[in-house]
């Protein structure tokens, strides 16, 4: 449905983003996910039609649209400050697409009434100014303003980014919900990677200008191809220093390179002395605890492994004090990276 | 010749899609070339070239002229005097009002802010009428001092007086604004350590405000410098300034280069002055780092006998501002011989000078043209600022970043320097203008005054069109909507009370100005500012006056709904806008 092709966007000499050759699908829900002024935010913006590719094509249902104006494009975007026009009433601001369309009265009246209802806004909410609204419906008003004109694509730019942390995660539901109901392909922007796992059909994970892998959330966090994306996704543990300080237990690793190794802290296994049921692929270290972090149904250890400080979660509180322990990582879950 | 004709149908493409852009491009370029640029140009090349060769014989001239050379030294004097006065009477009336705790503050508010309902000319016919030869002050003090000399209000002291008091507006304006910006805390953080309250006011607060209270103390100075109508009232021969010494050479065919030499002059030390402003505004700024900012609160002055000092002061300075404004009032209605006398007993109340006022459309000419004048510039230049600035946001480029260096010429100029450059350009027919005449026409003062007002509104519009987040343009725009729609429908709505209020203030600058409007007014139609300022001369009519009175109050009625509507419900400057 999008096709980007060999995109690359410049301000005079500083080069946004290169290299961008990808493909999004009909229905899809794809996410740029990468940290801030990795160049998500442009490229998105070169879809809508508001930058301008220095190089490249980007294609929409096999037509070029690289030059094409914003209003002639069919993608309709969701603003990171949702950018709702202050003076209009909420009516107002979902009609305005349709109005600019030349739509008769009586059809906006129906299709905004129609867009509200599925947005559960209340006839009430219509007539009122924007600024009377609270953040999670000015949210709602700006996605029925961008899907009323029943667009080709949404987009949305860190539309959750203002709001607060259990309203978020309610409104991300209600999001993913949306998609599904309206079966609307949807490029998402955002820097949580909690977002774009729990949302994403797909994820772009942007660093530096340029795609540094794209999969499904699960390919991205369990084979992340980069170092980059190892480290930018969940929580990881470097444990080169403890691979190298113990080259005869970690057998089934090439060990000749110089390679970085991760694992994630929750693939560490956590063990009271009792070692007779490891497998080939698990090794077992001693370690000392110095510090933990609670976090109410889990809680994060520090765990001290002599060559290397790794971090281990558990559902199960230990006394920290000096409490020594034993941990088991299995090798078939090390990321190594040259 | 296939090549040619695509050719040709790109241009006409071009031209039809851009064709409101261009013609808007060519209109800002005609209007700034030929009332910005060449006018000045003329006064430069006039001083130079005036005999057809380059001489500096007009400069001589000025230099041999005692009467020039005394008024350019009067001038420098009296704005060095009022760079002082004015910023200790408003620095004292903005702490009076708003940090200290004195008693019965809503009531001098009432008084410190009368200046900004009357101003200029009404308010040196104010002063005259209190401390003028049957003024009632000046009654007071023949009963105490019979020898006293009746014109005793005159010279340099009474200059720099009504000044002083009439010149603290911008202080009440925008360095109020100022000292609502200081977090609290900082104050709080000081008494903490154990600073007492007037070092507090010495080492905290007036260190936070220097870069407005600098601002401010430039304005002053270029006030004092340009001053027209409060000399002209009260100079007297003994004291005579710039401007009205240009006044006085224009209306001459024989002085005429003298008035222009010295209108460069005055140019050139604005130039000068604001120049040294902007160079060193930057440096005086100082950026908040508070994270959670705290209201003024006010304080009671503690140590009891300075408390009481600061009331006497409070009210001694209450005095000064209302009783010139009283007197307006109260004359207003009685009859022309206790205007004539100043001596007021019960017969004297009347309501027939309102009445003959509004009996007759005659009467009420000089308001109804300076009305008319106010109204269409103000709406002219909104209108033409308002595009200027659009393209400015929109069109982030050298040539939009020049028209904003173009626009702020007026800035640099004082008025005087801009009549006189309208008079001696368009004297003569200029292909400029379609080969007309201006000077002399209903329409030099409606250009001059859409000039003078110019910097003002487009800094207020910039502010207002830059804080739009360009989302919200851009936002419009993915929904379809082409640019004119997108101005009118979506931000214009949003800039609408910024608009409505740099509309108002404008107005009510227009209304009573003297400054500019007494080079360039047409004979058949004098603004009001003209014809106050003529009421204050000795040899006019009690009836006469009385007619100025009744002008006077509406004008200060008018300006207080007006200022009103702005400051109060429209929230015009809560934010503190630009000084200018």
């Amino acid at each position: 449905m999008i096709t980007f092709k060999d995109v690359e966007i410049s301000y005079d000499d500083f080069v946004a983003v290169k290299n961008l050759n990808f493909e999004v699908k009909e229905g899809e829900f794809f996410t740029f996910l990468g940290p801030s002024g990795c160049g998500k935010t442009t490229t998105l913006r070169a879809l809508v039609g508001f930058n301008k590719p220095s190089a490249g094509k980007i294609y929409l249902d096999g037509r070029d649209i690289t030059d094409l104006p914003t209003e002639q494009r069919d993608i309709k975007m969701v603003f990171q400050s949702y950018a709702l026009f202050p003076t209009m009433t909420v009516f107002e601001n979902i009609a305005f697409g349709l109005k600019v369309k030349k739509v008769k009265k009586e059809e906006i009246n129906q299709r905004v009434r129609e867009i509200a209802k599925k947005m559960e806004l209340s006839e009430k909410q219509l007539e009122r100014k924007v600024s009377e609204l609270s953040g999670g419906q000015q949210q709602r008003v700006a996605i029925a303003r961008a899907l009323v004109t029943n667009p080709k694509i949404l987009v949305l730019d860190e539309p959750l980014s203002n709001l607060d942390a259990k309203l978020r995660i309610q409104l991300r539901n209600e999001l993913k919900h949306l998609q599904k109901t309206f079966g609307i392909t949807t490029i998402y922007v955002t820097h949580d990677q909690e977002e774009a796992l729990t949302l994403s059909d797909r994820i772009a994970v942007f660093n530096n200008g340029e795609i540094e892998q794209i999969g499904t959330p699960q390919e991205i966090y369990e084979n992340s191809s980069t170092e980059f994306v190892c480290n930018f996704i969940g929580d990881i543990n470097k444990i080169t220093d403890l691979v190298k300080a113990n080259p005869q237990k970690f057998t089934l690793l090439d060990l000749n390179n110089n390679k970085e190794f991760y694992s994630r802290i929750e693939s560490f296994k956590v063990v009271k002395n009792d070692l007779s049921n490891l497998s080939e692929t698990e090794v077992a270290f001693e370690g000392k605890i110095i510090d933990s972090e609670y976090y109410g149904f889990y809680t994060k250890y520090s765990v001290d492994l002599g060559s290397q400080v790794i971090q281990v979660i558990l559902t199960e509180r230990i006394n920290v004090e000096s409490q020594k322990i034993t941990v088991v990582i299995n090798q078939n879950k090390i990321l190594q990276y040259a | 010749m296939r090549k040619g004709s695509y050719m040709d149908v790109i241009k006409g493409r071009f031209l039809k899609q851009n064709f409101g852009k261009i013609l808007i491009a060519i209109f800002i370029s005609w209007f700034i070339l030929s009332f910005l640029i060449v006018p000045n140009i003329k006064i430069i090349y006039d001083t130079f070239f005036g005999t057809g060769t380059f001489s500096i014989e007009s400069i001589q001239k000025l230099v041999r002229s005692e009467r020039a050379i005394r008024s350019i030294f009067n001038s420098i004097v009296l704005a060095v005097i009022l760079s002082v006065t004015v910023n200790i009477v408003g620095i004292l009336i903005v702490l009076l009002l708003n940090y200290f705790d004195i008693k019965g503050s809503k009531i001098l508010k009432l008084g410190f802010y009368t200046t900004l309902i009357y101003s200029g000319v009404a308010l040196n016919f104010g002063y005259k009428l209190v401390y003028g030869e049957n003024g009632l002050i000046t009654k007071l003090l023949m009963e105490i001092f019979p020898n006293l000399n009746p014109s005793w209000f005159s010279g340099l002291f009474a200059v720099a007086f009504v000044m002083t008091f009439a010149c603290t507006s911008n202080h009440v304006l925008f360095l109020t604004s100022a000292i609502h910006s200081i977090d609290f805390h900082t104050v709080e953080a000081a008494q903490n350590l154990g600073a007492s309250q007037f070092s507090i006011i010495r080492k905290i607060v007036l260190p936070t405000l220097k870069p407005t209270i600098f601002a401010l103390t430039i304005l002053t100075f270029l006030s004092g410098l340009g001053a027209v109508s409060a000399p002209l009232v009260f100079g007297g021969n003994e004291f005579e300034t710039i401007t009205p010494m240009i006044l006085t050479f224009a209306r001459s065919a024989t002085s005429k280069n003298l008035a222009t030499v010295l209108a460069l002059f005055l140019g050139l030390i604005t130039i000068t002055v604001l120049t040294f402003f902007l160079r060193n505004e930057a440096k005086g700024n100082y950026i908040s780092i508070s994270k959670t900012k705290m209201k003024l609160k006010k304080q009671k002055i503690t140590n009891k006998t300075a408390n009481i000092i600061m009331h006497i002061i409070a009210y001694v300075l209450f005095a000064i501002y209302t009783i010139p404004v009283l007197t307006i009032i109260v004359f207003s209605f009685t009859n022309s011989k206790a205007i004539s006398t100043g001596q007021i007993t019960l017969d004297s109340f009347t309501l027939k000078n309102y009445a003959t006022t509004f009996s007759s459309v005659n009467q009420l000419k000089p308001y109804l043209v300076s009305l008319t004048y106010g109204a269409v510039a103000s709406l002219l230049v909104v209108i033409f600022c308002l595009i200027c600035a659009y393209l400015m946001r929109k069109y982030r480029n050298g040539l939009t970043k020049t028209l904003d260096y173009l626009l702020m010429i007026p800035w640099f100029l004082p008025s005087t320097l801009i009549a006189i450059g309208l008079i001696i350009t368009y004297n003569v027919q200029n292909p400029l203008v379609f080969n007309r005449i201006l000077t002399g026409t209903i329409w030099i003062l409606l250009i001059g005054y859409i000039l003078t007002k110019i910097p003002f509104t487009i800094r207020i519009c910039k502010s207002a069109f830059f804080g739009i987040s360009d989302e919200i343009e851009e936002a419009a725009r993915n929904l379809g909507s082409k640019t004119i729609y997108t101005f009118i429908k979506v931000i214009l709505p949003i800039i609408i009370p910024t608009v409505a209020g740099v509309y108002a203030l404008n107005l009510i600058h227009i209304l009573p100005d003297y400054d500019l409007s007494v080079f360039l007014y047409h004979p058949l139609y004098q603004p009001l500012g003209v014809t106050i300022m003529n009421a204050t001369k000795n040899t006019v009519t009690g009836d006469t006056k009385a007619l100025i009175l009744v002008y006077t109050v509406i004008l200060m009625v008018i300006n207080t709904l007006i200022m009103y509507v702005v400051y109060g419900k429209l929230g015009f400057n809560r934010k503190g806008n630009d000084i200018k």
